[in-house]
């Protein structure tokens, strides 16, 4: 989850444009990770030696690796383990970002180390997706009370996004709804909570986020396709019922899905409207409680 | 020995993946019901030999449909399913007399195990 929203990071920091970002989230031709740019993330070597490992790279046939190595910045040791290794998310989009021309890798390293700063994040609970500090990330950008219930539905939401659908979106502030909104999917929860909970979507990406959950191609938002995004939703709402139950020892109650439904303007303004766009479109996801 | 198998749920997405689930399990005769009242009335005509029921559903739900089923049949064999496996919820399906409990997602391993078992 940190790499969703490094991305916005980027972007609310005014370093990178949507459609930069857009870009280098959802590559044409996927993007390989490089050894600089993975030797920056491990703190092993800094962005200038980079740059004069990749010049004398430039000049003499060999593997960069090597040049490293020559160059004293890197031991033999450090360049085969940082070929083992298992790279987080956020480092394949950096390495989209600086292959686009977008950013230097001194750039991305400076971006990095102050995303990393400013949210107190350590490289183990990136690796980990440590959850407190996904959740200060995620209660900071949605302006949410410190573990309240709407932290942990939103937190589990993203859980279930990228265990369902992908990781390959990135969450957005949009302009607030000011009308009713129509053709939703939505479900209500009741019991001692009472939350309203509802998707909507255009046409194209409803059928390519009912796709993704399916692992069909579907391509028009019919009843079978407003079906799928209707299961998404209960299997989501069951799991956190669940962990309500498990955690809290009340218990929660889900309605049937409603489908065409309209979540009206004054549920939106105490909604929290959770806007994410993949390559397939924008979806939001709301949440009365 | 041929089994006969009868769907509950509201989702034309879920009926739809446990068809071809059950049918994967070596099950062809399959009859599907979209909501609780539906599904009384379908097993009471069809008398299948195992019931996959879903819990939230409109017009009855699944437990009130299992509770009737029941009454309707002693031995009927319904797998509850839901994506709310909490223990009150899978106490309330025991009680009424739930063959077994699944938690949604249904891997479809699960489901050819339980016709497995049925079958013997």
């Amino acid at each position: 989850m940190f790499t969703q929203f490094f991305g916005n990071y980027l972007l609310s920091n005014n370093l990178v444009t949507c459609e930069q970002l857009s870009e280098a989230l959802f590559p044409k031709t996927p993007h390989r990770l490089k050894l600089g740019t993975i030797a920056i993330n491990e703190g092993l070597v800094t962005a200038e030696q980079v740059e004069i490992a990749h010049r004398k790279q430039q000049q003499e046939d060999k593997r960069i690796g090597d040049v490293m190595v020559e160059l004293g910045f890197l031991t033999s040791e450090q360049v085969e383990h940082l070929f083992s290794m298992q790279h987080p998310a956020h480092l394949l989009l950096g390495q989209s970002l600086i292959d686009n021309g977008v950013m230097t890798n001194a750039e991305f390293e400076k971006a990095l180390g102050d995303y990393k700063r400013e949210y107190s994040i350590t490289d183990d609970d990136i690796r980990n997706e440590n959850e407190m500090s996904v959740k200060r990330i995620m209660e900071d950008f949605y302006g949410l009370a410190d573990n309240s219930l709407k932290s942990k539905y939103v937190y589990l939401l993203f859980k279930n996004i990228i265990r369902f659908i992908g990781d390959d979106f990135m969450p957005i502030m949009k302009d607030k709804y000011t009308n009713d909104v129509t053709g939703c999917v939505k479900q209500a929860i009741g019991g001692k909570e009472n939350i309203l909970t509802a998707y909507y979507s255009d046409d194209a990406a409803a059928a390519g986020f009912a796709s993704r959950f399916a692992k069909e191609q579907l391509t028009d938002n019919d009843e079978y396709t407003k079906a799928c995004i209707g299961e998404f939703l209960n299997l989501h709402n069951g799991l956190f019922a669940v962990n309500v139950s498990n955690d809290e020892g009340h218990e929660l109650e889900l309605s049937p899905q409603e489908y065409n439904a309209t979540v009206p303007s004054d549920k939106i303004d105490n909604s929290l409207v959770i806007s994410l766009r993949f390559a397939f479109g924008d979806v939001d996801f709301f949440v009365c409680v | 020995m041929a089994l006969k198998v009868l769907i509950c749920d509201d989702s034309i997405f879920v009926r739809k993946k446990m068809r071809t689930a059950i049918e994967s399990a070596g099950v062809t005769d399959i009859v599907e019901a979209s909501d609780g009242q539906q599904a009384v009335e379908k097993y009471k005509a069809e008398k299948p030999d195992l019931c996959f029921m879903d819990i939230i559903m409109p017009v009855k739900t699944g437990v009130e449909a299992l509770k009737e089923i029941r009454e309707f049949d002693k031995n009927a064999k319904v797998i509850m399913a839901s994506s709310v496996g909490t223990q009150a919820n899978l106490k309330e399906a025991i009680v009424a007399g739930a063959y077994d409990f699944l938690q949604k997602p249904i891997e479809d391993a699960a489901i050819k195990k339980i016709i497995d078992r049925v079958k013997e």
